[in-house]
């Protein structure tokens, strides 16, 4: 495995690690339908950045979110997200540290059709046993917040694209989690959306005691990353350090 | 969660009309069937609320009310001078032909009373004397006669009208009301020894005796008592209705049709709702496997679908029960069809719609156990 760092003595090597994934491989399925999707994957992510996961298409990258986030069971090797060994936890225990730590984003957005905005992004708080009056209330601050003030009582479908995706990303956000995973968030969606997504979630990521992991095809958002890791054939191939275009090229 | 939980369910309009119309259709078809059924059963019993005794004694033979065999007359002697009976009557009781006006006959149930003490009289009279029924000839006839009787007359036939049983006149002295009975034969009152005048003559004409207990002797243990001494079948009046309601349920195919009919409307139940709250759960895999992803146990979501099945279940409950109330409202008054619901009924409707719902939430409930929260991230 070839590891391409270019050394940087930038700030953000300071910054304390948030997940350190060690020879982690998984594979699914039995016999002539098995497929090894994680072959041993080295991969860390920091605090206070954004981190973005590219490579071709069943290289592992959703796999690979998957398991950091504790949605799927690995088969070998060690994650320690927060000082949290994954690796050693019960299923039980995963559910409860996922619930506190982890705020996900999907391609699909995945906004329940039924409910409104405000029920919609109280759910994280709901679920971590918070009473429905203050989850309501800070889903329609976070909701304000996002631009979406006097949305509050519509249902998802009525929202284009790019609202419905804010609704998501108020969602993961509105229980403070550590760690928020995204999955394709912008590839639903047109390139000038999905670039003020991108900005959203880069500003979501300028948190020290937070880290944002995004898995994507999409090399329009290259730009908004503070690292960047490539994988291939369910390797992480290169790592690319101090991207930071943001910071490089200033406002745009 | 679970205001969420309840709001999805509402939200999916189709599903829950879906869910509450099939639900209410099977508690509906269960309580309402079951309550025909009942008060099919009831009809066979309604000798017992007509004449009422706490002590019947009939023939040994004997297993049923509607099925009485005839006895000797000496009978009524021997059941009164059993140790434990306070007193001891006879009573008449067959189906006789009366004539109608335009000359076809029908059957009508004669009941023939103690003369002295008029022990079996009709439960209420409508109008005219009770005691009158001691004159010659005469007789009190229930509602039904009225109605059956009255064919080819100008107007229904009333007090001081005649009509022939068996070709000899009868006088009516009273109308009365009566529970109807399960072949639909009206119900004409008279003396015991009127009854014998109209009967064809027989070598055994009575039919049961009517006792009461000395006080400080239960029923049972007077019944019993009379068993012993004469060797005849005596029946409390709570054992003569069950051994009755047994014996149709034995020998008929009611129970059978009625059965076939209340299992179908378990099985509508359980196919409409298990599938429509199955295909329910499905289309909300996606939603489900989000929240497990974000945290929530098996634990939470499992209830959270318990709590939609019960929603779904209770509400098609009160409709299916309500509707059967009001159906037997309606029919009550009429008295056709038959109706009866012992609060039981309701109770064992409750059970049945609550175990499909548990069944049918068990079913998502395996279907989220075995989902992986990942799935959320594949398209
Ligand atoms: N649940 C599963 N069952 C069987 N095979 C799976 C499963 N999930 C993933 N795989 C396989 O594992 C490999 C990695 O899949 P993964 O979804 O992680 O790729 P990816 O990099 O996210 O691809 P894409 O860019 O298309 O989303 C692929 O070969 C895929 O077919
Ligand atoms: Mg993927």
């Amino acid at each position: 495995m070839v590891k391409e760092t270019t050394e940087d003595p930038s700030p953000a090597n300071a910054h304390a690690l948030a997940v350190h994934v060690r020879g982690v491989s998984k594979t699914f399925g039995t016999g002539e339908a098995r497929t090894h999707a994680l072959k041993g994957v080295d991969f860390d992510a920091r605090l206070g950045e954004m981190l973005v996961i590219v490579g071709p298409s069943g290289c592992g990258k959703t796999t690979l979110l998957s398991v950091i986030a504790g949605t799927l069971e690995f088969d070998g090797g060690e994650i320690d997200v927060f000082n949290t060994p994954l690796h050693l936890l019960k299923p039980r225990d995963i559910t409860e540290f996922r619930k506190r730590n982890v705020g996900f984003i999907f391609q699909q957005f995945n906004l329940i059709p039924t409910l409104n905005l405000v029920e919609n992004v109280s759910v994280p708080l709901l679920i971590n046993g918070v009473r429905r009056p203050a989850a309501e209330k800070k889903a329609r601050a976070l909701l304000e917040q996002f631009g979406l003030g006097g949305r509050e009582n519509d249902r998802p479908t009525m929202l284009s694209g790019g609202q419905q995706q804010r609704v998501a990303i108020a969602r993961a956000l509105v229980h403070e989690p550590r760690m928020v995973i995204c999955d394709e968030p912008t590839s639903a969606l047109d390139k000038e959306t999905g670039a003020r997504i991108m900005e959203l979630l880069r500003d979501i990521a300028r948190h020290p005691d937070r880290c944002v992991i995004v898995v994507t095809h999409d090399n329009r958002v290259f730009k908004y990353a503070d690292r960047m890791t490539e994988m291939e054939d369910g390797r992480v191939q290169r790592v690319h350090e101090s991207l930071n275009y943001y910071d490089q090229e200033g406002e745009h | 969660m679970y205001h969420l939980a309840l709001k999805m369910l509402l939200g999916d309009r189709a599903k829950y009309i879906m869910l509450v119309g099939g639900l209410t259709f099977a508690s509906l078809l269960m309580t309402q069937q079951s309550s025909v059924f009942f008060g099919l059963l009831s009809w066979t019993t309604s000798h017992l609320r007509n004449m009422r005794a706490a002590i019947w004694v009939v023939d040994a033979k004997v297993e049923q009310v509607n099925e009485i065999k005839p006895m000797r007359d000496t009978d009524v002697s021997r059941v009164r001078s059993v140790n434990g009976v306070a007193w001891a009557v006879p009573l008449f009781c067959s189906v006789l032909q009366s004539k109608l006006n335009d000359g076809n006959f029908k059957p009508i149930m004669v009941i023939g009373l103690d003369s002295t003490t008029l022990v079996g009289r009709p439960p209420t009279m409508l109008s005219g004397r009770l005691e009158n029924v001691r004159l010659p000839n005469s007789v009190i006839i229930d509602e039904l006669a009225v109605q059956r009787l009255s064919v080819g007359r100008t107007k229904p036939l009333g007090i001081g009208d005649t009509f022939e049983i068996n070709d000899k006149e009868a006088r009516v002295v009273g109308i009365c009301h009566a529970d109807r009975h399960f072949f639909g034969y009206p119900y004409v009152y008279t003396t015991y020894d009127q009854a014998l005048q109209f009967a064809p003559k027989m070598r055994k004409m009575l039919s049961v005796v009517l006792a009461e207990p000395t006080p400080g002797w239960s029923v049972e243990r007077s019944a019993r008592q009379i068993e012993k001494e004469t060797r005849l079948k005596a029946y409390t009046e709570e054992e003569f209705f069950w051994s009755t309601i047994w014996w149709y349920f034995r020998n008929t195919g009611i129970p059978m049709s009625f059965g076939t009919t209340i299992i179908l409307g378990f099985i509508v139940g359980v196919a409409v709702a298990g599938q429509t709250f199955y295909s329910f759960v499905l289309e909300n895999l996606r939603y489900l496997g989000a929240l497990k992803a974000m945290g929530a146990s098996n634990g939470l979501l499992s209830r959270m679908l318990m709590l939609q099945a019960l929603t779904v279940g209770l509400i098609g409950y009160g409709l299916g029960v309500g509707l059967s109330v009001m159906f037997g409202y309606a029919v009550l008054g009429k008295g056709q069809p038959p109706f009866m619901m012992p609060y039981q009924l309701p109770l064992f409707t409750l059970m049945v719609i609550l175990f499909i719902c548990i069944l049918a939430s068990l079913l998502g409930i395996r279907k989220i156990y075995k989902l992986e929260a990942a799935v959320v991230f594949r398209g």
